[in-house]
């Protein structure tokens, strides 16, 4: 009787911390912890090539010299990234440029401080592409109208870069049926015919080529020479409260940024250390541009679009959310 | 008997193995998206070998123990309380039918937002989930006391927690557990999950890597490990339960016959 009774205790014990967990630590999450001049910092992150330069900038010590200990954490997907960073569970995030005006648009406090990736800029060789399946009668964007085209997110960064790939060739972005699909489950989707054409990212656009997929357009590069793709960021709150943390995290980044720009088989060493990217998909990956700092007329070029799509419900405020 | 059982067994998972081998090499699916069983079979002896997978391995464990832990705990507590006091059942009866059918899944943005990506956001969704099993069966347990029995203790002088000792919780035995063996099932399927969505570190977010960096045969040879997890816990669960229940008439009848 009395085993079962500290059982049970015991059990209700664990609900009750499990449940007011949180309230223990939203207090001091907010706060970097810091110790003997190093702060550690927690930073959300996708495991994509993308952020091979931050994996890059800790291993080189980039972050260290700053005083910084980066604490790297992975999740899927933006989506559980942005809500991190605004409450605090994570200091700084990762996130696509589209997405970040979004959410400023709709009040969320987010303030973007460092750049995260550009397309390459080059037509035809970029990170990202339209491709179609092998021996597909559809040559250029302009013929994705009345087809079906896969993105990864709807109302997002790659719908408006592929609606303006089909208005730039003379076609009506309007009439493309744009289907949700997660880009690894293109390939497959394109190869079986589900879809008549898909934007696709590396690793999977690699995949896409090597069984005789075609690219017909780059709609990164559409949108503007050096399109900024995606930026890391915190909440202005904690840009507000931690200057100097901000300060030391953006220039330890540009380093990390300017160290993988110029270090391409040691960003494709660091990439197996956090995904599992096969050697053979990896040696065929084109890798994208990691300028120091962001490209301001290209977010700004994103933003008229996005605006012209309706994806914001008021004008992003870019002298805000931009460092 | 036992031994033809486990020989049929055996044979169909044969066939099983045998088909995944034979289907991409015929051609009739794709190899690079349905790797056949050798591939697959080599993707996981890779796994095994590697660090990372054990530790992930580890998180995920954790997470569905004291998660269950937790759920059956409080699931047990909850379940006699509501059942002694007087009218509660009646009170909760329409909450619990409310609540219950929520699926844990759709607690994720509100698991992020409260606990981030941390294992924390893990086992909101696997006590949520697993709680009501163990609730629920514990209610039906409760309801099955033999009034007579009742009658007899509480003539005897029986206190209420002798009676809850005595002839509820012998009653209610059988029904706790087989919610537990419900829960403990349900516990991994949402520890998984949340691992897969969210990208707690486990065995769930190693899936969705492996699934992002186009590793066909790595994402199998995980989803295979998450099999053979389920199978070993619902194998576990059933010793625990002949164990726990030897008395009972369930499971004496099984070894005599």
């Amino acid at each position: 009787m009395r085993r079962l009774l500290a059982g049970l205790a015991a059990g209700t014990f664990l609900l009750a911390t499990a449940a007011c967990g949180s309230s223990g630590d939203s207090g001091t999450s907010g706060k970097a912890a810091s110790s003997g001049g190093t702060t550690t910092v927690k930073l959300g992150l996708i495991p994509i090539v993308d952020v091979a330069p931050v994996y890059l900038g800790v291993k080189k010590g980039f972050y260290a010299e700053h005083g910084l200990k980066l604490s790297l954490t992975t999740a899927q997907g933006g989506a559980a990234i942005v809500p991190g960073v605004v409450s605090g569970q994570f200091q700084f995030g990762f996130s696509n440029v589209t997405s970040l005006m979004i959410a400023q648009s709709n009040n969320v406090p987010v303030k973007a401080i460092a750049n995260g990736i550009a397309s390459t800029g080059v037509q035809g060789k970029d990170f990202g592409a339209i491709t179609v399946k092998k021996g597909s009668p559809l040559k250029s964007a302009k013929d994705l109208e009345g087809k079906k085209v896969a993105i990864n997110t709807l109302k997002n960064i790659n719908e408006t870069a592929v609606r303006e790939s089909v208005r730039k060739a003379g076609g009506d972005p309007d009439k493309v049926k744009f289907v949700e699909l997660a880009f690894d489950q293109m390939p497959a989707a394109l190869d079986s015919g589900q879809i008549d054409a898909a934007m696709v990212v590396e690793p999977a656009l690699a995949t896409v080529k090597s069984q005789g997929g075609v690219e017909i357009a780059s709609p990164l590069v559409d949108v503007a020479p050096n399109l900024t793709v995606a930026m890391y960021f915190t909440s202005t709150q904690y840009a507000q409260q931690n200057p100097e943390v901000v300060k030391k995290f953006q220039e330890a980044t540009a380093e990390s940024l300017a160290y993988a720009d110029s270090h391409p088989d040691e960003v494709r060493d660091v990439v197996t250390t956090y995904t599992k990217i096969p050697a053979s998909v990896l040696a065929q990956v084109t890798l994208p541009k990691w300028p120091a700092a962001a490209d301001r007329a290209s977010i700004e070029a994103l933003e008229k679009l996005g605006q012209q799509d309706g994806l914001f419900k008021t004008a992003p405020d870019l002298d805000k959310l931009l460092p | 008997m036992k031994g033809l059982n486990a020989l049929l067994g055996a044979a169909g998972l044969a066939v099983l193995l045998a088909l995944g081998e034979a289907v991409p090499r015929l051609g009739l699916v794709k190899a690079a998206y349905f790797p056949p069983t050798s591939r697959i079979a080599g993707a996981f002896v890779d796994e095994l070998t590697d660090g990372a997978f054990w530790s992930a391995l580890g998180d995920t464990l954790t997470g569905w123990a004291l998660g269950l832990g937790t759920a059956v705990g409080a699931g047990i507590v909850v379940g006699v309380v509501v059942s002694v006091v007087p009218h509660l059942r009646e009170a909760t009866a329409s909450t619990i039918e409310f609540l219950r059918p929520i699926p844990s899944v759709a607690l994720i943005p509100l698991a992020v937002l409260l606990y981030g990506t941390e294992l924390r956001s893990v086992l909101l969704l696997v006590v949520y989930a697993s709680f009501w099993q163990v609730l629920i069966q514990v209610l039906y347990g409760v309801q099955d006391v033999d009034p007579v029995a009742e009658e007899t203790a509480r003539s005897y002088g029986l206190g209420t927690w002798a009676r809850i000792r005595h002839v509820l919780w012998p009653t209610a035995l059988p029904y706790v557990i087989t919610g537990v063996r419900l829960a403990a099932a349900v516990a991994l399927i949402l520890a998984i999950t949340a691992e897969l969505v969210i990208g707690a570190p486990g065995l769930g977010a190693r899936i969705a890597v492996a699934q992002t960096s186009q590793a066909v045969p790595e994402m199998y040879a995980l989803i295979v490990v998450t099999g053979l997890l389920g199978l070993l816990i619902n194998v576990g669960a059933r010793a625990a339960e002949r164990r726990a229940l030897a008395w009972h008439q369930s499971v004496r009848g099984e070894v005599t016959v």
